[in-house]
Order: C-alpha cells, then sequence, then structure tokens
C-alpha cells in the first residue's frame, strides 16, 4: 500500500482521474451535465490539477521516486506535466462551441479528455516499462473513442476504426518488446534495465537487439515518425478537430516524453546502437512529412503532415544525447505546441457553420473578410516554417544547434533544407488568405470569445517564445534528465 | 552640433523608426482614410530619412571601427546579444536603404491604388527589417533580420505585382530561404568552434557569444578545411542573394513582377545584402578558404558580368533588361570584392552604392512611363524625347550613370574595380573591360530604341512629361550620382578604415598562400608581392 506522503505526492493525478470519473457519473444522472459546466468543470479541475503539480513539484528534492521505484517525480516530469496540462486546458476552451454544435452529450467528451490526460500525467512519471504502458494505454484508449466520438460522422468512424486497429497493434509491438527485455534482464525498471542490458549486450544475448528494437517501434508510432505514421492523416483529418488538435499536442508530447525517458534512462547503455536509427527514422521523418504534406489541399490533412515533420525535427534533439539536445527537444514541444494549438484554433473557428475551412480555397481572401485571423494565421504558419521573430524559429534553432554540435552535420543539412521546402505549403494557406481574392467578401464573425481568445494567447505565446526566449530556456534547462 | 546623436540609441531609433509606424497604420488607421495613410507613411520614412543623415556627419573618419554602439543582452543562456553599431560600409548602406525608402515611399503614390493599408504597412516592415540586417553585430541578430525581411518582400510582389505574381513570390521567399538556412548552418559552426568545439574539430573554448568582431580574431585560427565547409555554407546564403551565376534565375522573375517600389528596394538594397555578407563575413573571418576558393569566385564573377550584360541585350521587356543587368553590375561588385586589394575593395563597396542609385533611378523610370502607358515592350516606345523632354534627360543621365561614363558615379565605381582586377590577374580586368563595353551597348541601345527616331506608337503622342513628385523623388538620385562621379572623396575616406580592416584580415593569408605555392599564376604572385 502506498503511503499517506505517496498519496499526496499522487494527488494532481488522483484529482484529475476523479474528476474525469466525476464528469462520467454527471452525465448518466438525470439530464446529464450541459455543455458548458462540463467544460467549466473540466478547465477548473485542470487548473487546480496543474497548481497540485507546481506545489507537488516544491517539496520534492531534485529527484524523488516512488511507489518503488515505478514513478519518478523530477524536473522532468514536471515539465510535462505542465505542458499536457495548459495544452490539455486550451483544448477544452477549442471545444466548446465545437461540441455544442457537433450535438453530442458532452459530458462523456470531456471526460474522457480527462482520463487521457491523467494517463498522460502517468506517462511522464512511469518509472518501469509496465506504469508506462499501461498510462500509455489508459491514454490510448481514451484518444481512440475520442478520435470518433461524433458518430454519425463516416469520416469519424473511419478514424477510430483505424486508429484503434493500428494503435492496438503498436500497443501490442510495444509490450512484446517490453516482455523481451524483462526476459533479457529480469526486470521493467528502467534504471535497473539500463544496467542489465549492458551484461545482457555483452553477453550477445539475441533478446536484447529484439526487445528494444519492438520497443522503439512502438514508440515511433506513438510520435507518429515514418515509417510508423500512416495512422495519422486518416485520423487528424477524421477526428473532430478539437480532437486532432489535442492528438496533435498533447498526445505528441506525451509519447515525446516517454520516449526520452525510456530512451535515456532504460536504453541508455544501448545509446550508439539507438543513436543511428534514430537518425534515420528522423531524415526520414522529415523528408517524408514534408514531401508528402507539399501535396495537400485539405488543411487538417497538411498540418497533420506538418505534425509528422515536426516530430522529426525533434527527434534530432533526441538523438543528439546532449544537454542542448535535450532542452531543445523541450524548447521546441513547448513552442510547437502553441503554435500549432493556435493553428488548428484558426481552423476551428472558420470551419464553423458559415465557413467551410477544411480545404485551402476556403481560405481564400480571408485577408480581407477577417484581417485579426488572417494575421493569426499568418503568424502560425510563419511559426511552423521556422522565421523569426517567432518560437517556432528559436526552437529549429536550438534543434539544428545541437545537430551541429553533436556531430550530425548530414541532418542539420536535411532538417534545413526539408523546413525551407515546408515553406511552400504552409504558405500556400497565406497564398490563398492573402493573394487570392474570393466572391464573398462578408467578414468572418468572431463570436466565439473563447475560440478567439485561446488563438490570441497562442500568438502571444508564439511571439514571446521567439523575442524573449531567455526565460523559457532557463526553465527548460532545469527540466532535463541525466545524460546516458 | 551632432553630439547628441551619441547620446540617444540613433540606430535602434532609425531601424525602428517604420515599424513604429507600421504598428500605427495597423491599429489606428480605417482602409478607407487611402490619402492620409499615404502621407503619414511616407512622412514616416522621410522623419527617418532625416534621423539618419546625422549619421553621416557625427561618424568619426579616425574613430573606432564600429560606431554608434548599442549592446544589451538578449539570450543569455546562449550568449545572444542585441548589438548594434556601424562601421563606414554599413553606414553607407545605412543610408542608401533610409534615401531609397523614402524615394519608394514617393513613387507609390500613384503607382498603388489597391490594398494601400496592406501595402505601406509591409513596405514599412521591409524598411525596418533591411536597415536592421545593417545595424546588427551579433549575428543571431542579423540572421533574424536577414530572414524577417523576406516575408514583407514576399506579399510585395505576392499582391502587387504583375500576372505572374504568384510563382514570382514564391520563387523568391523559396530560393532566398534555401540560401539562408544554409547559411545558419555555417554560424552555427562559427559558433561552435569559437565555444565548445563541433563535429570533431575542436573548440577554441571562448565564451559562447554570436559577436560578429569575436569571429572576425577567432577566423585565422580556424582549420581550413572547416573554414571551406563555413564558406560554402555562407556562399549559398549570399550568392542566392547577390545573385551570382548560376543562382541569378529568381531575380529576373521578381523584379519583372514587383511593383515599381519593390524593385527600387528589391535592386537598390536587398541584392547588396549578398554582397555585403561577403565583405562583413566570408572575407574576414574566412580568409583561407576566401583564397582557397577565389579562382572560383573570380570565374562565377565574370561569367555573371558577361553572361548578364549578352542576356540583357536581348530582352525586349524594359524592366527584366535592367534586371539582368543587375547581374552584370553585381558581377562587378564581387569581382572588386574578390580582387582582395585596397582598389578592388574600395571599388566594389562603392558600386554597391553606385548600383543602388542607378538601378533604383533606372527602376524608377520605367515605372514612370509604365504608369502611363501600362507597358514595358521597347517595341512600344520610340521617338519618346520629343514629347518626354525632361523625362527623356533624366533617363539619359542615368544611363550614362550605369554605363559608367566620367563625370558620373558609375565611372569611379568601375575604374577603380577594374585597377583592382587587373593588379590581382590581369585577364579578369581584360574581361570585365568587355563586359563594360557591353553594357554600354545595351544601354545606349535601349536608349535610342525608347527616345530617338520619329514617334512610332500614335498612343504615345502627348504623354505628360514628369511632374514635380517625380522630380522631386528622382533628383536627389541625379545628385548623388554627380557628386560621386565628380568628387567621391568623402565616400572613400568613410571606407578607408574598414576596407584596410578587411584587407588586414585576408590579405596575410593570400600572401603567404601564394609563396607557398609557386606554381600559381606568376601575375597572382606579382600582384601579391606589391
Amino acid at each position: 500500500m502506498p503511503s499517506a506522503q505517496e498519496y499526496q505526492l499522487l494527488s494532481p493525478e488522483i484529482l484529475l482521474a476523479a474528476a474525469g470519473l466525476l464528469l462520467l457519473l454527471g452525465g448518466a444522472i438525470g439530464r446529464g451535465m450541459g455543455n458548458r459546466e462540463s467544460a467549466l468543470v473540466s478547465f477548473f479541475s485542470l487548473a487546480l490539477t496543474a497548481g497540485l503539480v507546481v506545489r507537488v513539484q516544491s517539496v520534492v528534492p531534485g529527484r524523488l521516486t516512488i511507489l518503488g521505484g515505478s514513478f519518478v517525480l523530477d524536473g522532468f516530469s514536471f515539465f510535462w506535466k505542465l505542458l499536457v496540462l495548459v495544452a490539455t486546458a486550451l483544448v477544452v476552451l477549442l471545444s466548446v462551441r465545437f461540441v455544442e454544435e457537433g450535438g453530442y452529450r458532452a459530458s462523456d467528451y470531456y471526460a474522457l479528455l480527462l482520463l487521457a490526460t491523467s494517463g498522460m500525467l502517468f506517462m511522464a512519471s512511469g518509472y518501469t516499462l509496465l506504469t508506462i504502458w499501461i498510462s500509455l494505454e489508459t491514454m490510448a484508449l481514451a484518444s481512440y473513442i475520442l478520435a470518433g466520438y461524433f458518430k454519425r460522422e463516416v469520416r469519424s468512424n473511419e478514424a477510430a476504426l483505424k486508429y484503434f486497429i493500428l494503435g492496438a497493434l503498436s500497443s501490442g509491438i510495444l509490450l512484446y518488446g517490453i516482455s523481451l527485455l524483462y526476459g533479457a534482464t529480469g526486470t521493467v525498471q528502467l534504471a535497473e534495465l539500463s544496467e542489465g542490458l549492458r551484461g545482457a549486450q555483452a553477453q550477445g544475448n539475441p533478446l536484447v537487439p529484439l526487445g528494444w528494437l519492438m520497443l522503439a517501434a512502438g514508440l515511433f508510432f506513438k510520435v507518429a515518425a515514418v515509417p510508423f505514421h500512416i495512422w495519422t492523416p486518416d485520423v487528424y483529418v477524421g477526428a473532430p478537430t478539437p480532437v486532432t488538435a489535442w492528438l496533435a499536442v498533447a498526445s505528441k508530447a506525451a509519447s515525446f516524453a516517454i520516449l526520452l525517458r525510456i530512451f535515456y534512462e532504460g536504453l541508455g547503455s544501448l545509446r550508439l546502437e539507438w543513436q543511428m536509427v534514430v537518425a534515420v527514422i528522423s531524415a526520414a521523418t522529415m523528408i517524408w512529412g514534408n514531401l508528402a504534406a507539399l501535396t495537400q489541399e485539405n488543411v487538417k490533412r497538411m498540418l497533420a503532415y506538418s505534425s509528422i515533420a515536426h516530430a522529426g525535427y525533434v527527434l534530432i534533439g533526441v538523438l543528439a544525447v546532449s544537454r542542448v539536445g535535450l532542452w531543445s527537444v523541450i524548447f521546441y514541444l513547448l513552442a510547437y505546441s502553441f503554435i500549432t494549438l493556435g493553428a488548428f484554433g484558426t481552423v476551428i473557428l472558420l470551419e464553423r457553420r458559415e465557413y467551410a475551412g477544411e480545404t485551402c480555397a476556403d481560405y481564400a481572401g480571408l485577408a480581407r473578410r477577417s484581417p485579426f485571423l488572417a494575421g493569426m494565421m499568418l503568424l502560425f504558419m510563419l511559426a511552423l516554417t521556422g522565421i523569426p521573430p517567432t518560437g517556432g524559429f528559436v526552437g529549429k534553432f536550438y534543434l539544428f544547434a545541437a545537430a551541429v554540435e553533436g556531430g550530425w552535420g548530414w541532418l542539420a543539412v536535411i532538417g534545413v533544407l526539408t523546413s525551407a521546402i515546408s515553406l511552400y505549403y504552409y504558405f500556400r494557406i497565406v497564398l490563398y488568405m492573402y493573394l487570392r481574392d474570393s466572391d464573398q467578401t462578408t467578414p468572418v464573425p468572431l463570436h466565439a470569445p473563447a475560440l478567439v481568445g485561446v488563438i490570441a494567447f497562442c500568438a502571444f505565446a508564439t511571439l514571446a517564445l521567439g523575442l524573449v526566449p531567455g526565460p523559457f530556456i532557463d526553465f527548460a534547462k532545469r527540466s532535463l534528465l541525466p545524460l546516458p | 552640433m551632432f553630439d547628441w546623436v551619441h547620446n540617444v540609441p540613433i540606430l535602434s531609433i532609425v531601424c525602428y523608426l517604420p515599424l513604429a509606424g507600421a504598428l500605427v497604420v495597423m491599429f489606428a488607421m480605417k482602409s478607407g482614410q487611402e490619402a492620409a495613410i499615404r502621407k503619414f507613411a511616407t512622412g514616416v520614412v522621410f522623419v527617418d530619412f532625416l534621423v539618419s543623415l546625422p549619421l553621416w556627419f557625427a561618424f568619426d573618419r579616425n574613430g573606432a571601427l564600429f560606431q554608434f554602439r548599442e549592446s544589451k543582452p538578449w539570450i543569455e543562456s546562449i550568449g545572444v546579444r542585441y548589438e548594434f553599431g556601424i562601421d563606414g560600409i554599413a553606414l553607407l548602406l545605412v543610408l542608401l536603404t533610409t534615401l531609397l525608402g523614402f524615394i519608394s515611399f514617393l513613387s507609390s503614390w500613384s503607382a498603388i491604388h489597391t490594398r494601400e493599408k496592406e501595402y505601406y504597412i509591409f513596405l514599412l516592415l521591409l524598411q525596418t527589417g533591411m536597415l536592421g540586417v545593417f545595424m546588427a553585430m551579433d549575428f543571431f541578430l542579423f540572421y533574424v533580420f536577414w530572414e524577417v525581411m523576406l516575408v514583407p518582400m514576399y506579399f510585395l510582389i505576392g499582391i502587387w505585382g504583375g500576372p505572374r505574381k504568384l510563382y514570382a513570390a514564391i520563387k523568391f521567399f523559396l530560393y532566398t530561404l534555401v540560401g539562408s538556412v544554409l547559411m545558419l548552418l555555417g554560424i552555427l559552426a562559427l559558433y561552435f568552434y569559437n565555444a565548445g568545439g563541433l563535429l570533431g574539430w575542436k573548440g577554441l573554448g571562448n565564451p559562447a557569444t554570436f559577436f560578429i568582431p569575436q569571429f572576425h580574431d577567432i577566423g585565422a585560427s580556424i582549420p581550413p578545411d572547416l573554414q571551406v565547409w563555413i564558406f560554402l555554407a555562407f556562399f549559398v546564403g549570399f550568392a542566392i542573394k547577390v545573385p551570382m551565376f548560376p543562382f541569378h534565375t529568381w531575380l529576373p522573375d521578381a523584379h519583372v513582377e514587383a511593383p515599381t517600389a519593390g524593385s527600387v528596394i528589391l535592386a537598390g538594397v536587398l541584392l547588396k545584402m549578398g554582397t555585403y555578407g561577403f565583405v562583413r563575413f566570408s572575407l574576414p573571418i574566412l580568409p583561407n578558404a576566401t583564397v582557397k576558393l577565389l579562382p572560383w569566385m573570380a570565374a562565377l564573377s565574370l561569367i555573371g558580368i558577361l553572361y548578364g550584360a549578352l542576356v540583357a541585350m536581348a530582352q525586349k521587356d524594359m524592366k527584366k533588361l535592367v534586371a539582368y543587368s543587375s547581374v552584370s553590375h553585381l558581377g562587378f561588385v564581387m569581382l572588386g570584392l574578390f580582387a582582395l586589394n585596397g582598389p578592388g575593395l574600395n571599388g566594389g563597396v562603392l558600386q554597391m552604392i553606385n548600383h543602388g542609385l542607378s538601378t533604383g533611378a533606372l527602376f524608377l523610370l520605367v515605372g514612370v512611363i509604365y504608369e502611363r502607358r501600362h507597358t514595358r515592350m521597347i517595341a512600344e516606345y520610340g521617338g519618346l524625347s520629343a514629347e518626354m523632354p525632361l523625362y527623356a534627360t533624366f533617363f539619359l543621365i542615368i544611363t550614362l550613370s550605369s554605363i559608367g561614363l566620367p563625370t558620373l558615379n558609375g565611372f569611379v565605381g568601375e575604374f577603380t574595380i577594374l585597377v583592382g582586377a587587373f593588379s590581382r590577374v590581369w585577364w579578369w580586368g581584360l574581361l570585365a573591360a568587355i563586359g563594360i563595353v557591353l553594357g554600354a551597348a545595351y544601354m545606349l541601345w535601349l536608349y535610342q530604341r525608347v527616345f530617338f527616331g520619329p514617334l512610332t506608337n500614335e498612343e504615345n503622342r502627348g504623354l505628360p512629361d514628369l511632374n514635380r513628385r517625380e522630380i522631386l523623388y528622382l533628383a536627389p538620385l541625379i545628385v548623388l550620382c554627380f557628386w560621386i562621379g565628380l568628387y567621391p572623396k568623402p565616400f572613400f575616406r568613410v571606407l578607408e578604415k574598414p576596407v584596410e580592416y578587411v584587407l588586414q584580415k585576408v590579405d596575410p593569408t593570400y600572401a603567404t598562400a601564394v609563396a607557398a605555392a609557386p606554381a600559381a599564376a606568376p601575375a597572382q604572385a606579382a600582384a601579391a608581392g606589391e
């Protein structure tokens, strides 16, 4: 049984899971909780959880392992928890209108969102392969349902089914890899695993390469790296757009958290092997993600490929295995989260009834119809391309810096060239917004204050990360993992 | 009289005034008030020009290399600082930018009639971006301005351009972006070499910084093979911008499609960023690589000179002709810089200014006639001198300036470049001189076809001559052309120190390299022995 102190340290996770269950219950009783109330409850429980995370962190001395070595509290987990909580809170705000207009029961939607997020919190702190796997599944199962939440829409169904089948397959592979590593070393605890692998590796145990490759494949699936990315475009297009935003940001961030944790702490002794594999995957992801995005006419699909490409950039920082590499990953995902949420927020705002907003052509003449929205979208597209003075530029700058410093010059070259190419598809939207006229000239109404607020906040964050990155970098530097 | 300049952050004021103006236009002015926006924006750049003038007088010719310094911490954790400062080269380019900025705003009044609010916002932002590039003394900051500036230019071409504007805009952006991201890798390599090392090269262990003079100081100690890599990374960025043959193909498209003001700024200032990059970074920071790759650089410059001139000769569109003439003229600048001697560098830098003045004026003049007739085809004109005598006179002066007639600015620049080139390798000078002859041919032939002979096209009858606004914005350029042509000394005086500085960094290596390789061309050895 966990001790009282351990319960205290787990209070954020417990609170969030409880809030999720409460929402489920609230939806089942009587007429059920309405959309606004559920959103309000979710938003405040996320905020409260974030407060608790900060409080817990303030009493943790450096690094603390609890629950028999399966749960760790450190600067690293602190950062990811805050990131997924903030991202999910923003997604809640993005969802209010959308869910209302969709006409589906609202409370379950938010309940699933919260339960999945509590899974993410466990992912950030998981310190045995099994804890990580179970928390990953908590997140994944809720995501499958969320992707198919608009059950009367064919595309949403398709997304859920594809996501579920491929996700289950990858979870199986992941678990199989875990069992092989367990067979080779007799442990699933990351610190012990790293030690055990060193010995097993020396003996030439064939389970070791097989095991870690399967483990890695499962992780690459979760971060949507090529060639494990096939699910991404269809799921992103079919899922309700706020869910897409959440998958692209929170889910991706949490997946990167466990990827870093497992590679650095669990597979630390195999560093030289996995570095090469990650390098190849990273190059393939950058190239394919960007090339495939070039021809997309659907904005959500384009953003899906763009999120694949960005996973490739982040992997550069992962494989650099240096302090610069680590905090560049952290900084980059921070910037990427706000930029992506802002971009999806704009898509959501336009997607509402008066305005389609899924194909590039729907953006024609937006600069005239809504200079505000067009300006915001321009900023997000610039940031995704990596043009200063945005957070996207500073993030890419650090990633490439890590590559140059660490001796991965060829990856840096691929990285900069593909990000120059990415300008073409990001600016296709800009081209439609500013350079093309549309026959419609009525202004786009901005009567969704929550949505507009999120977009403006993300724009502010994007600029702040680009103009005064100092404090954020210092924060990132306090969130490092021990290097293998 | 100008002492106050040293007590205020004058460079920041000059740099951010247009940005402030853009914000005012963006938030405080409505789309309905076109006339007010026009006047306000032009007023802002005029004030900016006035504020930048004291720089010329307060700049101490005998003082420190970089003056009007501003230095503040920015991103401390990686050693990025907010560093502003200008030397003589940057001083001239800053003044050129503020002057051409003002002129291009004035020229837009009659040319732009759609979406004027956005137009002036982008033009103002562009101004800030360009000024920042010349003022930045921190490589990170430099890069930020360098990229920021691409965005407004993209919109200027893409929204207010000609029929193929969409294609030209994205081509411009993609080309220059590819170049600049590779340059970024070069910057990172320098950064890590100065600090902790990279890619297997052991670093110098200095505190991490992006401060440009620091890179100048460590330049000679960078291993030669690393220098070559960094040089190539920079080369792609700068050469695309210049543009050097064979990276020039974006230029004619961008020029032909851009609105007049866009062309003026593109030719007058943007292209100079490439050559400025070579003088500021490639030469002094990478002396070894510069010397090693010298023959390639010279060859590309010479090809650019001759190729640009020959292609210009075949053009039917005036703007395209001027665009290709830019390729040729920028080849001259590059040849001067890579002559690596006093005359060559002096001439090269001065010719950057000259080209800004003459080509800027040429684009303005083409714009004038385009506004009246909505065509730039040479064949549409003929015998204009009778209809528009004043216009013909202005055009003639600029034509002569462009082909390098004595008493005008082009002559001074081209002559000094030729002196530099001849004393480096005699046949460089010879080929460049052929380029001058070709230049005279296509420009005079253009003039002849447009202005002389009988009036062949009835539509040209009764075209109004230059109006007062047009005279106002062309006159300063004409005056400057004569000033530099008749009395270039003040300009060379400003360049003295920076040119000497660059030579000091790059020349010792050159002398030793030639001494170490006796097989090199005897002419080179003779030149280096001077």
